[in-house]
């Protein structure tokens, strides 16, 4: 656990003194947030505002997983499976993706909502909206990081965590997006709790089987 | 020396010859068992509505039923009420025609109209009489002038499949295409625990091509699958695709395999590609189980057992189409093998040839097109005869589906052991 967390800092501080990772993403929510209010010119209909807001997270979570660490140099790499257990690395690094996904995912609800409106969400369903999008981005996180791990050590960048990724994490986005659209229709927060406990139950499926299959990726040869 | 010199043993050609058995046993039970008789159509050819009530003349449509000899009779019935049709004339044995008096106040405007007669028995169409032009008073009553209902006469048929409105002749695809996606589960499973069996050796070039070979023949049937359950959603819910849970499932399951080759294709060492495809191949396998198998049961589908259980369930399986299905499942199960052993004597040839040259070829998978044609046509063309059409097109799409890979398969054997005996005896 120490090992992991120790890890997990140590992909923080990489971010934080490569600025221009987290940034960069950051800039791509602003842009794309920005460009659909462009397209859109006005308060969208709640149908699209749900599709865009799911649409823009999901491609956020592409970016964002796939994109290389400092610490992602072979080097580096060759110096950690030595020293560190598989697991931990894997936690560790679906951690990261995950603390930064979900914060993306807020980013994206609250420029939304700044630029397109709020669509009709007040209250708890505003609440219901954003804990759904952070559940999502969890969710996203702990399978794309696998993926994009698969894509690294296949020497394939973005391209392939696409293409392995986006059927992949199909049955997440569906569950996702009826949940918006209930909320978005007004149905309360507590009578669409069961999809919340879809998106928990769909994290922890990916994240076993991504934690039981990870370190037959890490070895050398 | 060479794992293509193993010679395949007897019992193995015994389940195959099974299998072939199997196979026609399967063809001849779905285009010859004949179809139960059953309403294709109720229609008001006319009305005359007065003060007094209303005169509706009525024609109904059958499919296989014998009118001019079972000396048919016919009522509407709505809940408690029933009311009997006069005038009944067969015109022939799948045409007749009848009235139907209603008073002016009716207790309900539609009705389910049922006919009786020898050898057909009891044929129920619900909701297939509309009184226009009345009026719907809840105290009112018909005249309940009804028969006894146990002077009706019993079901007396030889072996045939149940008619089901709408589905018709086309209840015999069940032996075509559902077995398509069993095949698929079961060589989906064989490629999920070879891939197990991959990761524990810590990559495996065999057991890798295993997985692959099951793959590649799963991912034939798959989408032989999703073009037989297109013609057939076609003809029976109206639409090339319609946006079901199972459909989506077999979807995204075909892009999932689809995104494995992908994935193979881009690593160049053996022993990596072999871990790295396993580890997605059993991301993919649980993807499969949770979309075609989990999800379906949670959701609205408009496949048979809707919002429960996926698959027929035992209220739509008869033991007419039980006899048919199962051994149907088990003929395409054994073919689906077969497919598999040959392509997997394909992969290891290919894997030797390039071990021999040092070099990899690709061959590029060969697509499926079909083309669209104008829709009213096709309309008048697939629904006639009791959407019997539509049955022959699944057909033809899966031998045709099916052939292309066994001439592609045993082409390429040769080509690549022409190959091999070039390359180690020059």
């Amino acid at each position: 656990m120490r090992e992991t967390w120790f890890l997990f800092r140590h992909f923080w501080k990489a971010d934080v003194r490569a600025q221009h990772g987290v940034a960069g993403l950051v800039l791509f929510v602003v842009a794309t947030v920005y460009a659909v209010y462009q397209v859109v010119r006005g308060r969208p209909e709640p149908e699209t505002w749900n599709a865009m807001a799911w649409v823009i997270l999901l491609f956020t979570a592409f970016n964002g997983v796939s994109r290389s660490l400092e610490e992602d140099r072979p080097e580096v790499l060759a110096y950690l499976r030595t020293t560190v257990q598989p697991l931990h690395y894997m936690l560790a690094r679906t951690l990261h993706n995950v603390v930064v996904l979900s914060g993306l995912a807020c980013l994206v609800v609250a420029f939304m909502g700044l630029l397109l409106g709020w669509a009709d969400l007040d209250g708890a369903r505003l609440w219901g909206f954003v804990s759904g999008m952070v559940l999502t981005a969890v969710a996203l996180g702990t399978t794309l990081t696998l993926l994009a791990l698969i894509a690294a050590r296949a020497g394939a960048g973005f391209g392939m965590t696409a293409v392995l990724g986006l059927p992949l994490v199909l049955p997440t986005v569906l569950v996702s997006t009826t949940l918006g659209g209930e909320l978005l229709r007004g149905v309360l927060v507590s009578d669409t709790w069961h999809n919340f406990a879809f998106l928990g139950a769909l994290t922890l499926g990916s994240g076993v089987l991504g934690a039981v299959l990870f370190p037959y990726l890490w070895r050398a040869s | 020396m060479t794992a293509s010199q193993h010679s395949t043993s007897r019992g193995v050609w015994a389940v195959r010859i099974l299998g072939l058995l199997l196979l026609s046993y399967t063809f001849i039970m779905t285009f010859t068992v004949p179809l139960g008789p059953g309403i294709e159509d109720v229609r008001v050819t006319t009305q005359t509505v007065t003060e007094e009530g209303g005169v509706y003349e009525l024609e109904i449509v059958g499919h296989s039923t014998h009118f001019s000899t079972s000396a048919p009779i016919v009522f509407l019935r709505r809940g408690e009420h029933t009311l009997n049709a006069s005038a009944i004339k067969a015109l022939d044995d799948t045409h007749l025609k009848c009235r139907v008096r209603l008073p002016k106040y009716i207790p309900s405007r539609s009705y389910d109209v049922i006919v009786n007669g020898k050898s057909d028995g009891t044929l129920s169409y619900a909701n297939g009489f509309f009184a226009e032009g009345l009026d719907v008073k809840s105290k009112a009553r018909l005249a309940n002038d009804a028969m006894a209902f146990d002077q009706l006469e019993e079901k007396d048929l030889g072996f045939h499949f149940p008619f089901q409105p709408n589905i018709m002749e086309s209840i015999r695809n069940l032996m075509l295409h559902v077995p398509m996606w069993f095949t698929m589960f079961l060589l989906m499973g064989i490629s999920f625990a070879q891939s197990i069996r991959t990761l524990r050796l810590g990559g495996d070039d065999d057991r890798d091509l295993r997985a692959v070979a099951a793959v590649k023949v799963g991912l034939w049937f798959g989408v032989l699958g999703l073009l037989t359950g297109s013609l057939w959603a076609r003809f029976t819910w109206g639409a090339w695709w319609v946006d079901d849970p199972q459909l989506n499932g077999a979807f995204v399951t075909v892009m999932v395999y689809a995104g494995y080759l992908v994935l193979r294709g881009s690593v160049q060492d053996a022993k990596l590609r072999s871990r790295l495809s396993a580890v997605y191949n059993l991301f993919g396998f649980c993807l499969l189980v949770v979309l075609l198998m989990v999800l379906p049961r949670f959701t609205e589908s408009l496949h048979p057992g809707k919002g429960g259980n996926p698959a027929f369930s035992s209220y739509d399986l008869d033991s007419a189409l039980r006899a048919a299905f199962y051994p149907a499942v088990l003929a395409w199960m054994i073919l689906g093998t077969w497919m598999y052993s040959l392509a997997l004597k394909t992969e290891r040839l290919r894997a030797q040839i390039a071990d021999a040259r040092l070099t990899r070829s690709s061959m590029p998978l060969p697509l499926l097109l079909v083309t669209p044609a104008s829709t009213s046509s096709l309309e008048a063309v697939f629904t006639a005869s009791g959407k019997m059409p539509v049955v022959v097109g699944v057909a033809v799409i899966i031998v045709m589906g099916l052939g292309l890979w066994w001439v592609r398969a045993v082409r390429e054997l040769r080509r690549l052991g022409r190959e091999e005996s070039e390359l180690l005896n020059p």
